[in-house]
C-alpha cells in the first residue's frame, strides 16, 4: 500500500524556518537526510521532494476560450505543500510510525518540530475510490 | 524544470462529485487520460497519482510512548489533496498551460469543472537529494 506523507504550512512558517540558526538549519537537514536513507535501507522508499516557495505559486483555471488563468493571491489562512515522501507500506499503522518520526523532525535549538505530517493513500486507479 | 499541479478540494466537493452520473464521470476520465498520453508524447509527464477519499486521512504528531499520535479531525474549510500531476517542462508558462487543460476537464452536463489547479515549482532542498 503505497502512502504521501504531507507536510504542509502557512506562508509564515517559511518566513520562521528562514530565520531558523545555522546550526538548527544543519540538524534538521541531516535529520531529513538520514531519514530518507533509513526509508531507502528498509525499502519503503518510494519517492521525496520539496517544493518551491510559496510566494511563487500560481493557481491556475481554464479562461473561456481555454487559455490558462493564473492567479497568485491566496488567503492567510491557505495551507501550503512545503514537501512529501512517498512509502510503500504493509498497513496504515507503518505509514502513521513513520509520519510520527518524521514530525520529531528537530527544530530550533534540536527540540522536536512536532510538526503535523498528513497521511494518505494512494490509489492504484481511479477505481479504488468505489464510485 | 519540474513542476507539480495540485488538484484540492474541500470534503463537499469531493461528496458533489461522487454524485456524478457515470457518463460524466466517464467523460470526465478521458480527458484526463487524453491529457497524460499527450504529456507521455511530448516527453513532459513525470508522474500522476490520485489519493484516497479524505475521510481516510490521518494527521500524525511526534511519537507517545513509542506511539504515533493520530488524528483523523479536520476542519470543514480544510482543502485536501485530490491528486497530482508532475510535468518536466521547458517554461512556467507551459506549467500553466496544462493545468488550464486539466481545469478544463468536463464536469457534469459536458460543462468544464474550472477546477482551481495550484501550480508549484519543486525545490533543490538538500533533503530531496535521493
Amino acid at each position: 500500500m503505497k502512502y504521501i506523507l504531507m507536510m504542509n504550512g502557512k506562508k509564515d512558517a517559511w518566513d520562521e524556518y528562514a530565520a531558523w540558526s545555522k546550526d538548527d538549519l544543519r540538524r534538521n537537514i541531516e535529520f531529513m537526510q538520514r531519514f530518507s536513507r533509513e526509508l531507502h535501507d528498509s525499502g519503503v522508499f518510494v519517492d521525496t521532494k520539496g517544493l518551491a516557495l510559496p510566494r511563487d505559486a500560481k493557481i491556475v483555471r481554464a479562461g473561456s476560450g481555454g487559455e490558462p488563468v493564473t492567479d497568485g493571491i491566496f488567503p492567510e489562512s491557505k495551507e501550503f505543500l512545503a514537501g512529501y515522501w512517498v512509502v510503500d507500506v504493509e498497513n496504515p499503522e507503518r505509514a502513521y510510525k513513520i509520519a510520527a518520526r518524521l514530525s520529531g523532525a528537530p527544530g530550533p535549538d534540536g527540540k522536536p518540530g512536532n510538526i503535523p505530517i498528513e497521511v494518505r493513500q494512494v490509489l492504484n486507479s481511479h477505481n479504488d475510490l468505489g464510485f | 524544470m519540474k513542476y507539480i499541479l495540485l488538484m484540492s478540494g474541500s470534503k463537499a466537493g469531493v461528496e458533489t462529485y461522487r454524485a456524478w452520473s457515470p457518463k460524466d464521470i466517464d467523460a470526465h476520465m478521458t480527458i484526463l487520460k487524453g491529457i497524460s498520453r499527450d504529456l507521455t508524447e511530448s516527453g513532459e509527464f513525470v508522474a500522476t497519482q490520485g489519493l484516497e477519499a479524505p475521510h481516510q486521512a490521518k494527521v500524525v504528531r511526534g511519537l507517545q510512548n513509542g506511539m504515533p499520535i493520530t488524528d483523523g479531525i479536520f476542519p470543514e474549510s480544510k482543502e485536501f489533496l485530490l491528486g497530482y500531476w508532475i510535468v518536466d517542462v521547458a517554461t512556467p508558462e507551459r506549467a500553466y498551460e496544462i493545468a488550464g487543460r486539466i481545469a478544463a476537464a468536463p464536469g457534469p452536463g459536458g460543462i468544464p469543472t474550472n477546477m482551481p489547479i495550484e501550480v508549484r515549482q519543486f525545490a533543490c532542498y538538500p533533503q530531496s537529494v535521493k
